[in-house]
């Protein structure tokens, strides 16, 4: 494979695993999300418009559509939150849809350095064009996407084991006794969800930059479908899952290439196969607990 | 470093980050024509420089990608080569089935541009080509 196809492979895979992530931070909450699309094109139109549009340079863009995919993430979940649930998927999955059709309204044209640019609803967003303008190589964005991955990765690791990080997982096992336990389960699922539609909107920023172009098609059920998918397929032990749901998936889908008209078929066999001798995914609890213990074991013996 | 240090550093990092002068951009003319199983998109890319004078002696890559499904459903990005014709080039890509695809076409050399259009590819009947024109949204 040509270098300049790896790192833009590579890019792909950062860029989905924050995707993947923000599904892995709700799952761990008890809930599941076909929703995250969603906040994953909100951060990719907000951060597009203010680097585009408003002349704001990439780090701020970025963060303005993190929080903006925080904050819809965060009150879209106040009252959703409140449901069971398959109700609570079903809702995420139509809000998302909702948000989809909206921004295929969004009409929002500036003229900017003589050209036009901005969101014309259906026909898209064209000419995201911060990184052009400067002159930041392939190489060099896909050592930001590692890096912001690795922010994220870093902050899940060292909640873990934290009073926090125990919270959410508590919530998740069982809502009823963190409850009885005394803990505030729909104040920590909203704050696992807010979090989880920031590092979306986070992903979706970069995609915008990374593509210069964006149209509301792109998010569409399969991308949130597949973001769970990730989730699953890595398995929820530790927040490494998603990422190795993601490798695991693109890989797949690349090596499937070879079948091309039957690849997705031949792609969605496979991923069922797979689910059906690992339920839990490849990093699921038990082998997370096999792992430290082997790992405790040969530090004792060492 | 201490904190303020931080603190002050990351106030500062986008000031330093901030777009530069936006340079003229070169005008790009994409044409592709379906044909064969997959289909094969052939596909015709003319670069003109912002005074409209053809621009030879770019590097031009072809990609594409199922906007239905981004960043997964894509194909094998190939250089397009230059023709006879200043400021053409030719490229072949290998779709995977029918239906709309974001083509990219990404320029280095002289000029650094990404330009992406919507195109609707179709496998056309028997041995014919039929062109694949913009995506209708």
């Amino acid at each position: 494979m040509p270098l300049e196809q790896a790192v833009g492979l590579a890019t792909d895979i950062a860029i989905l695993s924050l995707l993947a992530l923000s599904a892995y931070l709700v799952l761990l909450v008890g809930r599941i999300s076909f929703g995250q699309q969603a906040y994953f094109a909100l951060g990719a139109y907000a951060s597009g418009m203010a680097s585009t549009l408003a002349g704001w340079a990439l780090a701020p863009s970025l963060l303005l559509g993190a929080a903006v995919g925080a904050v819809a993430s965060g009150l879209l979940a106040w009252p959703t939150l409140r449901l069971s649930g398959l109700n609570y998927a079903v809702a995420t999955l139509a809000l998302a849809e909702m948000m989809r059709i909206a921004l295929m309204r969004l009409h929002f044209i500036r003229e900017v350095d003589g050209y036009t640019v901005g969101p014309q609803g259906a026909e898209g967003f064209r000419d995201i064009r911060w990184l052009l303008e400067n002159d930041v190589s392939p190489g060099a964005f896909l050592l930001l996407c590692l890096a912001v991955l690795a922010a994220a990765l870093l902050v899940l690791a060292w909640l873990r084991p934290r009073r926090l990080g125990l919270a959410l997982r508590q919530v998740g096992h069982d809502e009823v006794l963190a409850a009885s336990q005394g803990l505030p389960v729909l104040r920590l699922q909203l704050l696992a969800v807010a979090a989880a539609g920031a590092l979306a909107a986070l992903g979706g920023g970069l995609y915008a930059h990374r593509a210069t172009y964006i149209e509301p098609a792109l998010f569409d059920p399969m991308l949130g479908v597949h973001a769970v998918g990730y989730a699953l397929i890595g398995g929820l032990g530790t927040a490494l899952g998603p990422l190795l749901g993601v490798m695991f998936d693109i890989g797949l889908l690349e090596a499937t290439k070879v079948f091309a008209g039957w690849r997705m078929v031949v792609f969605g066999g496979l991923v069922a196969l797979f689910l059906r001798f690992r339920p839990r995914g490849l990093l699921d609890e038990a082998t997370v607990h096999r792992i430290g213990a082997a790992w405790r074991h040969f530090r004792r013996t060492s | 470093m201490n904190t303020r240090s931080l603190l002050l550093l990351a106030l500062l990092l986008p000031a330093a980050l901030t777009a530069t002068a936006q340079s003229r951009r070169p005008q790009v003319d994409l044409k592709c024509e379906a044909h064969g199983m997959g289909p094969l998109l052939d596909c015709t890319v003319r670069l003109r420089g912002a005074d409209g004078q053809p621009l030879p002696g770019a590097g031009v890559t072809l990609g594409a990608t199922m906007p239905s499904m981004p960043m997964a459903h894509t194909v094998k990005p190939v250089k397009a080569l230059p023709t006879a014709v200043p400021g053409e080039y030719r490229g072949q890509l290998t779709l995977e089935m029918s239906g709309a695809w974001a083509i990219e076409i990404d320029l280095t050399g002289p000029v650094r541009e990404r330009v992406v259009r919507v195109l609707m590819a179709e496998e056309c009947d028997g041995d014919g080509r039929c062109p694949a024109p913009p995506a209708r949204r």
